[in-house]
């Protein structure tokens, strides 16, 4: 027996293994037919009871909701009973069944055509996509004047639990009673990774593979599948061998998340017995929980914008002061690396509030943010660095500046500080007068002077995110240059090299709370360059520990200056591998 | 009649979500309310701003101008709190 395999995107990692059910909309042809005069007005009215009747289903579905269903799958359940009260869906097909003499299908399809073509001509992928709201919506007119009613999978049903779903959409009515469902993967011919699907998908944790082509025609209710959605493959009745193999990479799966919870509690050492410090990247207060479920030993990098963003005013001393010492007493006060905001970049020059200084900057990246827009603004700035200074008498709390680019910076801030500390003093305001003070390296100009700022701070941590789009002279947005994005690229892997060496001539400390120290793949080339304190996301904390926990650092120095000096990218990627298998 | 310029600032622009948020709030208004933005033909499209497809429609992506039109007996009022909800990013958060 031959096995089919049918491929697509796979947008929510993971495998599963069933038996697919599936739903099969049947776009019925409509065709047109003539109304005789006489009888347009109860063409008219069975138009009419349809709208009714597709509210009335959706506001069922809406009743429906369960809780923790994502927002914003709820909410376009509201926005499609918007449509149908819409004039453009409920008036415009009277008139077209008035005009043309035609049946309401028809009248339904041709307005539809017309919203349609003005969706596909926008620019905006995204808006253009929404389209597909519109489909949805009409879809569910047609039905009910078809007669088919509700779709079967509208009224909560168990027979699914375990099931695959193949279907060619799904709409967001659809995924939203498909919560209850216990549904083991999504296969779906359309869409993408802003799909309704996706979304769910993700927001549930199940498997899901989108743009599955034509998978329906290939596919019979009933028939076994395997979803690879690491792979974004689907087999379809796969031979036992495959099943065996599958089963097996389920079963490993499983092991390895109960491995990896294991590791919460041990240390994060090498084999060949080097402590590294693992410790977790912050922003808003929904990681708290998973740091704690992970057992962090510290912060690396706790994001303060979020206190700036969608507000009319700039947050005063007192709001700083009560979110630290909440942020540290929710975080049973392990250590504290806050990092002072870092305004005025592509990612959030929008703060609700009028700054002179936030301009709309060409290319925001490479003008007035973060430590710049700080010196400029001591209004925005000072309030939060008293606030920093009052909290580091509370707990284990660090301070770190971003974007540095000069000493001069380090200089002026420090002067800044002096004056709040003389004054606290006189005051007798308690404050931690041993507060350690650090930088983030991001900007090429300070990697390479990085033994000169290691000279005046108490520790470095390396942003690659920046760092790699400033070496490069890349806007990572930008679809045409982003392929030049590469961690591996040499000039990067020296500069990095270049600063842990910094850290290490001047006896401080050097982290990396970048993406790049979060990627399972380099943490052995970094551990091998000198890497001894990593800062990620606390969801890949665990992994991240498992790899360093599984490797000798001597072995790998001498392949790590080998990917350093790499002439080619495929060279360094081949080493890189190579790396990875000892 | 009040008239406001405002920019489109959060990520998706005036898609389904955000779309349905301004049209719920601008029918809580009396006033007759339209929005019009100039398309990349520099034509002016105009919407009423109580109508889900219409604004949808108007197709503003992030960093749009639009105008906001406001004729009525609660114009000033609904007006603003329009504008607010754009700066606001449509609850959004980005």
């Amino acid at each position: 027996m031959t096995t089919l395999s049918l491929h697509g995107v796979g947008v929510s990692k993971g495998v599963a293994i069933g038996k697919v059910h599936l739903i099969e909309r049947n776009q019925q042809e409509t065709r047109e037919y003539q109304i005789e005069e006489h009888l347009l007005q109860q063409e008219i009215a069975r138009f009419k009871i349809a709208i009714s009747l597709a509210r009335q289903q959706l506001r069922s579905v809406r009743l429906h909701i369960p809780h923790g269903t994502p927002g914003n799958i709820a909410s376009f359940i509201e926005t499609h009973l918007l449509m149908l009260e819409d004039s453009a869906l409920v008036e415009e097909p009277v008139n077209i069944i008035r005009e043309r003499q035609c049946n309401a299908e028809w009248a339904v399809k041709i307005q539809r055509d017309i919203l349609v073509s003005v969706f596909d001509q926008m620019d905006d992928a995204y808006l253009r996509t929404r389209k597909d709201d519109v489909d949805h919506v009409v879809n569910r007119i047609q039905r009910i004047l078809l007669d088919h009613g509700l779709e079967a999978h509208e009224v909560p049903d168990t027979h699914l639990e375990g099931c695959i779903i193949l279907a060619e959409d799904l709409s967001p009515a659809d995924t939203v009673m498909m919560q209850h469902h216990g549904i083991a993967a999504f296969v779906i011919e359309h869409g993408g990774p802003t799909s309704h699907t996706a979304i769910l998908a993700r927001s549930l944790g199940i498997p899901s593979i989108v743009g599955v082509k034509r998978a329906l025609r290939y596919v019979d209710e009933g028939d076994m599948l395997i979803v690879d959605a690491d792979a974004g493959v689907v087999l379809v009745n796969p031979d036992p061998v495959i099943l065996e193999h599958y089963k097996q990479r389920q079963l490993d799966i499983i092991r390895y998340q109960t491995e990896l919870i294991h590791l919460k509690e041990a240390a994060a050492i090498t084999l060949d017995g080097i402590e590294i410090e693992l410790q977790a990247n912050i922003e808003l207060e929904k990681d708290y929980s998973i740091v704690k479920k992970v057992c962090a030993k510290g912060v690396g990098l706790y994001r303060t914008e979020y206190l700036y963003m969608n507000r009319v005013a700039p947050p005063s001393e007192e709001e700083h002061y009560q979110t630290y010492i909440k942020t540290m007493e929710m975080l049973d006060n392990i250590p504290l690396t806050l990092r002072t905001m870092d305004l005025g970049s592509d990612k959030n020059s929008g703060t609700g509030y009028e700054s002179t200084s936030i301009s709309t900057s060409v290319n925001p990246a490479l003008g007035l943010r973060a430590i710049r827009l700080c010196l400029k603004e001591p209004t925005l700035f000072e309030p939060q660095l008293r606030a920093v200074l009052r909290a580091s008498a509370k707990g284990p709390l660090r301070m770190m500046l971003p974007m540095l680019s000069t000493l001069q910076e380090v200089r002026d801030i420090f002067s800044i500080i002096k004056g709040i500390k003389q004054e606290f003093s006189e005051k007798g305001i308690p404050f931690n007068t041993d507060l350690k003070i650090g930088g983030m390296i991001e900007v090429p100009a300070a990697a390479v002077c990085a033994d000169m700022f290691a000279q005046y701070l108490d520790f470095l941590s390396i942003g690659t995110n920046d760092l790699i789009q400033y070496s490069m002279a890349i806007d990572r947005v930008n679809d045409e240059v982003n392929y030049l994005y590469d961690p591996l690229n040499p000039a990067i892997l020296r500069l990095i090299h270049m600063t842990i060496n910094a850290g290490r001539q001047h006896n401080i400390p050097v982290a990396m709370c970048g993406e790049m120290a979060g990627e399972p793949k380099y943490v052995r080339l970094l551990l091998g360059l000198g890497l001894r304190e990593f800062s990620v996301h606390p969801a890949s904390l665990l992994e991240i520990k498992r790899i360093i926990n599984d490797s000798k650092v001597v072995d790998l120095e001498a392949k790590a200056l080998q990917i350093l000096n790499a002439k080619d990218s495929s060279f360094a990627n081949e080493m890189l591998d190579s790396l990875n298998i000892l | 009649m009040v008239k406001k310029k405002i920019e489109v600032i959060n990520k998706l622009g005036l898609h389904a979500r955000a779309a349905a948020k301004l049209v719920k709030l601008a029918s809580s208004f009396t006033s007759e309310i339209q929005i019009s933005c100039e398309d990349e033909n520099f034509d002016k499209k105009i919407v009423n701003a109580k109508s889900i497809m219409g604004v949808m429609m108007l197709a503003a992506s992030k960093g749009t101008i639009v105008t906001l039109q406001a004729e009525g007996s609660d114009m000033q009022v609904a007006a603003e709190q329009i504008e607010a909800l754009f700066n606001n990013y449509f609850e959004e958060g980005e």
